[in-house]
């Protein structure tokens, strides 16, 4: 192909280059030394043949230069195809081949970058034969698709990277297989974009930081040294690599106020934001750029509250140590002070102290530069007990990025975790982390909550060395204690013979069951609302008829044990005042909905007799099931998206009694029952359209309250089990059971009373009386029944 | 070809290479050497070891004097890293000059010399 003239000068430089390589180099730069050396000696001892071997070396020397300046780097010529594409791509390339683009991918396949792009998006090169296209006249919009993704990074020359991703992006079998990952055309931009940093970050030149006489004219700071990390030195000992966030708005921010005469910042945002790296990016741009007269040559020192905390023995020595290192960094003249969880330095407590009396009159002299990192909560505290000093502060808000921004700081920290750990982060696994942070990690902002859940996927490596989507997963569940990941075949075996398992424990009431199992499904499947709870229901029906039953039954069933059930009697809950005992943090009540679900965030919720709520509290669980979230009293807020909530009322009972006795079925009263309902007063439209389904429960009948009866002998069998002894009922036994224990306004509920005497007593007084031993079956029948 | 490539090199880029390189080592020198910070800084106290003054004129005197002792070693220790920097520019401009002088030769010296020997 013409666009591809492998024997132009640059092309064939690129191949002499590979060829000679580091150690042809070398063996040239030595054999040179060599001949000038030992000519030189020869020639001192009169011997003319040295001459000779000088010569011979000068001329080694000449293509061991060349392939110092020139051949090992082969940079780009001019804006033409031949003249940008990159020694690597170059050196892969052999003459007299006729290029497709499945050619192109067998020769650049195994090159580092496109091996970067394959393995982050779990594309194996296995998979990938006859993916693209073997004509010939696919490579020229290929290589102008490169060329368009090279001038989009306005790189000067085209990588391996840049056609690999226009070879993926071409290819509809690649774009399927991606789809299938889950992923889009975007994600491998990403990839890209991702890739294209860390070109950009090795090709960078070293930075100089001001040379040896820099901090000539500045103070000596040994107790800084002591108390304190010098930001600015560890950037410029072990390099600096806060990326796009060293021009990032946060710290545009910080220096626009700086230059603009603040002595005193409060750099505020919640927890994982980046405040300390904003310290950093901070300290890497004033040393690597020329800055106005307020900021050259500033170096950032971190204090540890920690340090001085343990060092002050004697009362009045934490205060005199802070003196002395506000003192030093003021003589110093070249130290801003960054005080990071700041929170540490104005309140008193354990791990703290109240240092405002000592850092006033720093601020008011406006003798040295502070930043005080703090969170906007401990912003407000500090602004409602001393107002007189956050006054004094300039505050910076930091704001959370956008999507693509946080996924490019996660994949720039995977890169470093990758280097530290000796393992593949694929992309897959740094949007799981990216959603799954989201929407568990409701007390941290963006990235660190990404990073976070990262670094805790990193034990969970498939295989020990590359981690994906799944092990995300599997680090949010074993954390959290919920399930995020896709259900295995047992699971979704379970989930889909859900009915089945709920009525091994429940008799009868098929819609409410059905409803139920059909939440959980979709919300397994990744089908339902992320942003709400996984299911909402109100159970309306008589009292004894199984629903709360049914809510015991999905927490075992679905979410592993009936523990998993926080239960509240809506009837405590009917004053005003009680609206706390819902939201406390903690501070104040010991036991609320918040601590509860924030403990146990994968649960069922169950309202019992919610009608009686204070209407104010009916308020706010409107929020609960719109929004899946409720604010607690100390502003964080905790997902209620991994609950099934489920409301119960007995409003209506009757009403739903009569017309079964009239021999209706549910479906055909269900609307105009909750219809009488709003009416009546008893519920508001508002919350009734909150919850996903409304379901009605009916009386049981005679019959089902005999398989009642047995569902409860069940048990007491298992309770029995521990001794070897069981226990069985003659047909009749149970229907006197249910008739003594029926009672149409309580419905199943007086069973277990009736149970209890007639069954359990019996048992026991034989047990007592050594009538029944371990291994016997104990058949009873009515006149056995001590009812 | 590639005796051809290599002496195309040798006295295209490869050349004006040597006064490229030779500019980049000068101003790697200047900011290793932080020249420019040393210039504005030459007269100032060394690493700000001043005495404030008193209110007496007997402790103004002595912080002057203190001080005073305070800028000489400033300005010693910046003077003699400045001439180490000014004797290092110096030899780098006329190892950059030599080697520009020298590099189209190479060749023809190598040559030269081969001859010179085998004759």
């Amino acid at each position: 192909m013409d666009m591809l003239n492998l024997s132009n000068p640059r092309a064939r430089q690129a191949r002499l280059g590979r060829k000679i390589g580091k150690n042809g180099y070398a063996i040239l730069l030595g054999l040179s030394v060599v001949c000038v050396v030992t000519g030189a000696l020869l020639v001192f001892v009169k011997l003319h043949y040295g001459y000779v071997l000088i010569g011979v070396g000068l001329f080694a020397s000449m293509p061991a230069l060349w392939w110092r300046y020139e051949l090992s780097k082969i940079p780009p010529t001019d804006t033409s195809l031949m003249g940008r594409l990159s020694k690597d791509l170059l050196t892969r390339l052999v003459p007299g081949t006729t290029y497709s683009p499945s050619i192109l991918w067998e020769a650049i396949k195994t090159d580092p970058q496109a091996l970067f792009i394959t393995n982050h998006l779990l594309l194996h090169a296995s998979n990938m034969q006859g993916c693209f296209s073997e004509d010939p006249n696919g490579l020229q919009p290929l290589l102008n698709s490169a060329t368009q993704i090279a001038d989009s990074y306005d790189s000067r020359t085209i990588e391996v990277g840049h056609i690999t991703t226009a070879l993926l992006q071409s290819s509809p079998v690649i774009n399927a297989m991606l789809v299938q990952m889950k992923l889009s055309p975007a994600d491998l931009s990403a990839v890209s974009n991702w890739l294209q940093r860390l070109i950009v970050a090795m090709h960078s030149k070293p930075q100089n930081f001001g040379g040896i006489g820099r901090d000539w004219a500045s103070g000596f700071t040994p107790r800084l040294n002591q108390f304190g990390h010098n930001l600015s030195l560890s950037i410029e000992h072990y390099g600096a690599h806060f990326g796009t966030l060293v021009d990032s708005p946060g710290v545009k921010d910080i220096k626009t106020a700086f230059s603009q005469g603040a002595h005193a910042l409060a750099l505020i945002g919640p927890d994982g934001i980046g405040k300390t790296s904003h310290a950093y990016a901070l300290a890497q741009n004033v040393l690597a750029e020329a800055q106005d007269p307020t900021l050259e040559h500033k170096q950032i020192v971190e204090l540890d509250a920690s340090a001085m905390i343990s060092a002050a023995r004697e009362p009045g020595q934490l205060e005199f140590i802070l003196n002395g290192l506000l003192n030093e960094a003021v003589h110093a003249g070249n130290i801003m002070l960054f005080f990071d969880d700041a929170q540490l330095f104005f309140h008193t407590g354990l791990g703290s102290f109240d240092a405002t009396q000592i850092l006033l009159p720093a601020i008011q002299s406006r003798s040295v530069q502070l930043i005080f990192a703090m969170t906007p909560h401990d912003y407000e505290t500090l602004r409602a007990s001393n107002m007189a000093f956050a006054g004094l502060l300039t505050p910076v808000v930091l704001r959370e990025k956008s999507e693509a921004e946080v996924l490019d700081i996660v994949a720039d920290s995977a890169t470093q975790l990758e280097g530290k750990q000796h393992l593949l982060i694929t992309y897959p696994a740094i949007k799981a982390a990216y959603t799954l942070s989201g929407r568990y990690e409701a007390d941290m902002a963006y990235p660190g909550k990404a990073i976070k859940l990262l670094e805790q996927s990193l034990s969970h490596a498939d295989g020990g060395s590359i981690v994906i989507a799944q092990s995300v997963e599997e680090a949010i569940e074993q954390t959290h204690g919920i399930k995020a990941g896709t259900a295995a075949p047992a699971e979704a075996d379970q989930l889909l013979h859900l009915e089945d398992s709920i009525h091994e424990r429940m008799i009868n009431q098929k819609r409410a069951v059905e409803v139920v199992a059909n939440a959980l499904r979709r919300a397994r499947a990744g089908v339902s609302n992320p942003k709400r709870p996984i299911g909402s229901f109100l159970f309306l029906g008589p009292t004894g008829v199984g629903k709360t039953e049914l809510a015991k039954a999905v927490a075992a069933t679905y979410f592993g044990d009936e523990s998993s059930m926080i239960r509240l009697d809506m009837s405590e809950y009917q004053q005003e005042s009680d609206v706390s005992r819902i939201l406390s943090d903690g501070q104040h009540e010991s036991k609320s909905l918040i601590l509860s679900v924030r403990q146990q965030p994968f649960s069922v919720v169950l309202l019992d007799e919610i009608e009686k709520a204070h209407p104010n509290i009916l308020n706010l669980l409107l929020q609960m099931l719109d929004e899946g979230q409720l604010t607690d009293t100390g502003g964080r807020t905790v997902s209620f998206k991994d609950c099934v909530i489920i409301a119960t009322s007995n409003a209506g009972a009757d009403s739903i009694r009569q017309h079964i006795e009239q021999g209706e079925q549910l479906e055909q009263f269900e609307t105009s029952f909750i219809d009488e309902l709003i009416n009546g007063g008893q519920f508001k439209p508002e919350l009734i359209n909150r919850f996903d389904e409304v379901v009605l429960f009916r009386p049981l009948n005679a019959d089902e309250l005999s398989q009642v009866v047995r569902l409860m002998l069940a048990e007491v069998n298992k309770t029995l089990s521990g001794q070897n002894i069981s226990v069985e009922l003659t047909d009749a036994a149970v229907a006197r059971i249910v008739e003594v224990g029926n009672d149409p306004r309580l419905g199943a509920r007086p069973m277990r009373r009736a149970l209890q005497r007639a069954v359990e007593n019996t048992v026991a007084g034989k047990i007592l009386r050594h009538e029944a031993n371990p291994g016997d079956h104990i058949m009873l029948d009515t006149a056995d029944l001590s009812l | 070809m590639f005796m051809l490539d290599l002496f195309g090199w040798w006295y295209g880029s490869g050349w004006a290479g040597v006064l490229a390189s030779t500019k980049k080592r000068l101003e790697g020198l200047a900011e290793a050497f932080s020249t420019k910070i040393l210039l504005q800084t030459l007269f100032s106290p060394w690493r700000r070891v001043i005495t404030y003054p008193g209110a007496s004129i007997d402790a103004k005197l002595r912080a002057i004097g203190d001080n005073l002792v305070s800028r000489c070693v400033g300005f010693t220790v910046r003077f003699f890293v400045l001439l180490a920097a000014a004797i290092s520019f110096v030899f780098l401009c006329v190892a950059g000059v030599v080697e520009l002088i020298i590099w189209p030769l190479v060749p023809l010296i190598a040559i030269a010399l081969i001859v010179k020997g085998l004759i």
